[in-house]
């Protein structure tokens, strides 16, 4: 296989480098194009000069060196690499819903790279997707950052290694169902989820003191003090009170979204973000002083109870009160066009460009705290970008190349019937299922789905 | 825990009792079951002493379950006694790694009324290593037999269960009136099954308990260490589950860990490089795209022996789409790439051996010629049956090759082992002697032809069946379809009385060979019983296999039809 990328590399002028095994790194020169890089407003007709995987230069009448292929984007927008901080993509399993905490679990230890879903995701303009745990548990597990390095063989290769960690929290009618009324133990009610959540963290604080206690002794001579228990579980609990987590909590109500921010304050944690947060327009000021934000649908509501007093003006609404605010996906299908999801706020709401793009590209970075690596186009951040035929706020855009560090994973000039890596000798045509998956996020949304796909391939008007 | 130890007590008296009745035999054998001699020599076959050495004719001394020699000249003991061998073929007995073969799963312990599906009990959770495949192993099940009739002499026996099922261990396929163990305690049988509805319920929760219980039998083991050493320490909890994880922990035995597609070979490499174990990968299924990766951790492993079926490239249709036909030659090339994966291995200088789980004994010899016709190499098929698999199971000084000194196993068959028709005549297993019938070779060409003529298969059948529930019978009915067949079967309700019908497919009949196929759904499984069989005027013999069960005589008489056929 090496032997046949480094003879790939040669056939391809070199632009390709495999100095790290995991991550190819390529080099790009995008010449005359619109440039939006959200953070440092719209350059008309400008290049952006790639080396490495990383943006060298933007500016006017940039040249190519030696060996970098030359993209001519006239009359096309270049923006940076879109960002979904809540999706499943790419993951074997969804939720480990047996315990109400269940910190110890690792999503990068199911990463699926072959799932088709992360080129229809490229094909969207999408280059990192937050891959989470699902919202059965009070505390889930640790999601994974992915880079959409589509091809990657090794799981490890799709997994953005520079991003922090994060880990999934759930509040309401998810963790009260399924373990206080499916399984007869706490939490049964919201009040539940906030005890779960308590005894949690003071449960965790003994755990951090009874190891610097065992370490302390164990350095004396003469020590006759055993060894704690180890507890992953616990011990990310103290990772999130160290600051070393952020977390992202699914969470709908206005109640449960301040229960949360008055628990992270009693245990001095402020790495937290908010997770669909339907009513977080009623605690925006809140959100905004002492969270890292929310991650909210554009307009995607009453699939449940607690998802019925909701406005498609809560982005604007959030974002004008300073939250940080990102339109996310959590589905295979919205993934695909979340560059539409964000213009909603401009009809709802009336943002700017910039800010409706910040929603989909630097906001979801800062979210998953990797906005000085990406989420804009500047100079040092890695490259990856997206070419739209039409300004990505119309509803007209169509992506037109997809680049991951420099490299093009998606090029709707070469995009093939049948994209899939890896292909089942014995099933003859892959079902495809337009329920969602069952991840609990969504609870009940199958049925409102289905009804999208009769109306959409069954259109009888 | 106590129970495990009843069991064990139980096992041993009466293990003791069958020694006693050996020593009885010893001087008198009122049952006519002991052996007239232990010493054998089969004379003048065609010798293959190693994979890869050629086949040599020669003689095969052994004596007490060890070779004595091999050689065109070896002196004859006059008590040896002799079996001709001149039209055989002898090669080494084969060795399985993993196989589930005369294991059954022991009962779920009963759950308490306060049972907390979040923190379940070790055993409730699947997780128990201190388990020896011994104890749920009886070598008189069908599928030991039918494990041997197919060649193989020793077995890694794994323990059924969840994550950490318990300790797999080595038998030989011998006598009945041995415990035939070679090692008990060879590996921890691991796999990322989860739970059923507690923790950990999947493959991340698993991942997660599994460097769990790793990193706590270290600190347990370190306590208990200081507790050893030093006075004045608190007594180390140490839970069944922690002692029996400590040769894991310290490299003493492997980790054989199942992993059937390429990404849970990577998951377990994985685990493997950050904790630190010894592993083997078994079960592997779906693997042609890491045999690099396989190579490069330089990992033991076992493949599956379960070929893929080809129904979705027998389902490709003519006049397909465009598109269609792109996605047929998909599947067409990702089929075919399954069938070379093994031949994939031995490219890449991979010594792997076999696991016969999820296998019908009887299908192995299908299962390697089909990997042989593919590009794997008869030697490295051969390796894989014996030399590969007794390296891997650290067996190598007593088995895997036919030696002065190693375990009297062997294969005899009338044929070189891969031919075609070639079939075992004998299984030699520590020096015991299985015979099987050998059937002459079918005739082919025109008279074939009238030989299927005179058979006739359409009517209604009476059959019995004999299982180890009992035996069982109803009526088979084929009908002549054109030159096809087809028809229906009755038989006991699995999930109650009264009787069910199903009906039979893939009804073929070549020669006198009758063969069909039929589905029971059996306590939430859907089981396909395979029959095949000869029909002798009107009657039929054959056998009944289900996959992982094993397989069962059947027989059946031709009801006399009443209509006057034209």
């Amino acid at each position: 296989m090496k032997k046949i990328n480094y003879f790939l590399a040669a056939l391809m002028g070199l632009s390709f480098s495999f100095a790290s095994a995991q991550t190819p790194k390529g080099s790009v020169l995008i010449k005359n194009a619109t440039v939006l890089t959200v953070t440092k407003g719209t350059l008309e007709n400008s290049d952006v000069l790639v080396q490495d995987g990383i943006i060298k230069k933007v500016g006017q009448n940039l040249s190519a060196p030696s060996g970098v292929e030359t993209i001519d984007a006239t009359g096309k927008y270049l923006i940076p690499g879109i960002i979904d901080a809540h999706s499943h993509v790419a993951l074997d399993v969804v939720n480990e819903a047996t315990a109400p905490i269940v910190a110890e679990v690792r999503m990068r230890d199911v990463v699926n790279p072959f799932e088709v879903g992360i080129y229809r995701a490229l094909a969207g303009g999408v280059t990192i997707s937050h891959a989470m745990h699902g919202s059965a548990n009070v505390v889930g597990g640790q999601n994974v950052t992915l880079k959409h390095r589509w091809g990657a063989e090794d799981p490890a290769g799709i997994i953005m290694q520079d991003a922090p960690r994060t880990i999934k929290f759930a509040l309401g009618e998810n963790p009260t169902r399924v373990h206080g009324r499916g399984r007869g133990i706490q939490p049964r009610t919201r009040m539940g989820v906030e005890a779960i959540l308590r005894n949690g963290f003071n449960e965790a604080l003994q755990y951090k003191k009874a190891w610097e206690e065992y370490n302390a002794a164990a350095s004396q001579k003469g020590n006759t003090t055993l060894a704690p228990e180890y507890d992953e579980r616990l011990q990310t609990l103290v990772d999130i009170l160290d600051g070393k987590i952020i977390i992202h909590c699914h969470s709908y109500r206005a109640d449960e979204i301040y229960m949360l921010i008055n628990v992270a304050r009693d245990f001095g944690i402020t790495k937290l973000v908010f997770q669909h947060t339907n009513e977080g327009f009623k605690v925006a000021p809140e959100i905004a002083e002492y969270t890292m934000g929310a991650s909210v649908f554009a307009d995607w509501w009453a699939y449940k109870f607690e998802v019925y007093y909701s406005t498609a003006f809560n982005a604007a609404i959030l974002q004008k009160n300073g939250a940080i605010t990102s339109i996310n996906s959590d589905s295979a299908e919205l993934i695909r066009h979340l560059y539409h999801e964000a213009a909603k706020t401009q009809r709802y709401g009336g943002m700017t460009d910039d800010e409706a793009l910040s929603m989909i590209t630097i906001n979801p970075a800062k979210q998953l705290g990797i906005s000085d690596k990406v989420g804009s186009i500047e100079v040092g951040k890695q490259a990856d970008l997206v070419i739209f035929e039409g300004h990505p706020l119309s509803v007209y855009a169509v992506p037109q190349q997809t680049y991951v560090d420099g490299i093009k994973y998606f090029d709707i000039k070469e995009d093939a019937d049948d994209q899939r890596l890896r292909v089942s000798p014995t099933e003859m045509v892959e079902p495809i299922y337009m329920t969602q998956e069952d991840h609990r996020c969504l609870q009940d949304v199958e049925l409102s789905f289905s009804d999208i796909s009769k109306s959409l391939f069954n259109t009888n008007y | 825990m106590k129970k495990t130890l009843l069991k064990a007590s139980v096992l041993g008296l009466l293990l003791t009792g069958l020694i006693v009745n050996n020593s009885l035999w010893a001087q008198s054998d009122p049952s006519g079951k002991k052996r007239v001699t232990s010493q054998y020599a089969i004379t003048n076959a065609t010798v293959f002493t190693a994979p890869g050495k050629a086949g040599t004719k020669a003689t095969v001394l052994i004596k007490d379950g060890v070779i004595q020699g091999v050689g065109a000249s070896l002196n004859l003991p006059k008590e040896a006694q002799v079996i001709a061998g001149d039209s055989l073929f002898i090669y080494p007995g084969f060795i399985t790694g993993g196989t589930d073969a005369g294991i059954t799963r022991p009962a779920d312990p009963e759950r308490p009324q306060d049972f907390d599906s979040s923190k379940p009990g070790d055993e409730f959770a699947g997780i128990t290593p201190w388990r020896s495949a011994t104890d749920q192993f009886s070598g008189a099940a069908s599928q030991v037999e039918d494990l041997r009739k197919a060649g193989f002499t020793i077995a890694q026996i794994v323990p059924d269960g969840g994550m950490i099922a318990g300790k797999s261990a080595i038998v030989l396929l011998g006598s009945e009136y041995s415990t035939n163990v070679l090692k008990s305690n060879t590996a921890l049988a691991a796999s990322f099954r989860g739970a059923r509805g507690m923790y950990p319920g999947t493959a991340v929760g698993v991942m997660a308990k599994f460097r769990d219980i790793y990193q706590n039998t270290k600190l347990t083991q370190k306590n208990s260490g200081l507790f050893q050493s030093t006075s004045g320490v608190s007594r180390p909890e140490v839970t069944p589950t922690y002692d029996a994880m400590m040769e894991v922990i310290d490299g003493q035995i492997p980790v054989m860990y199942t992993a059937t597609s390429e990404l849970e070979v990577r998951r377990a490499l994985a685990l493997q490089k950050e904790l630190g174990f010894k592993l083997i990968l078994t079960g592997l299924d779906d693997y042609a795209t890491v045999v690099d990766v396989i190579k490069a951790a330089n990992v033991p492993v076992l493949i599956s022996l379960e070929v893929p079926d080809d129904k979705a490239i027998k389902a490709q249709k003519d006049d397909a789409s465009e598109s269609a036909k792109a996605q047929y030659s998909r599947v067409k090339e990702a089929y075919e790439n399954a069938l070379k994966q093994a031949a994939l291995l031995e490219d890449a200088g991979v010594a792997f051996g076999f696991t016969t789980v999820g296998v019908k004994a009887g299908d192995v010899m299908k299962a390697i010629n089909t990997m042989i016709e593919n590009g794997l190499s008869e030697d490295a098929a051969l390796a894989a049956l014996t030399t590969n698999t007794a390296s891997i199971l650290g067996i190598s000084r007593i088995a895997g090759t036919i030696e002065k000194g190693k375990l009297a196993n062997m294969v005899i068959s009338t044929d070189s082992l891969f031919a075609e028709d070639s079939q075992i005549k004998h299984v030699v297993v520590d020096g015991y002697i299985f015979d099987y019938e050998t059937k002459a070779k079918k005739k082919k060409g025109s008279s074939d032809v009238s030989a299927t003529g005179d058979v006739k298969v359409a009517g209604t059948w009476d059959y019995t069946s004999e299982t180890p529930a009992g035996s069982s019978g109803g009526v088979l009915e084929i009908v002549k379809d054109g030159s096809d067949y087809t028809g229906s079967i009755t038989l006991d309700d699995p999930s109650g009385s009264g009787k069910i019908k199903s009906d039979i497919k893939d009804v073929s009949l070549e020669g006198k060979t009758l063969s069909f196929k039929f589905d029971v759904a059996a306590g939430g499984m859907n089981l396909t019983v395979s029959v095949s069989g000869e029909v002798e005027g009107e009657s039929f013999d054959g056998t009944m296999s289900v996959a992982q069960f094993g397989s069962f005589p059947f027989k059946a008489t031709l009801n006399p039809t009443l209509i006057a056929t034209k």
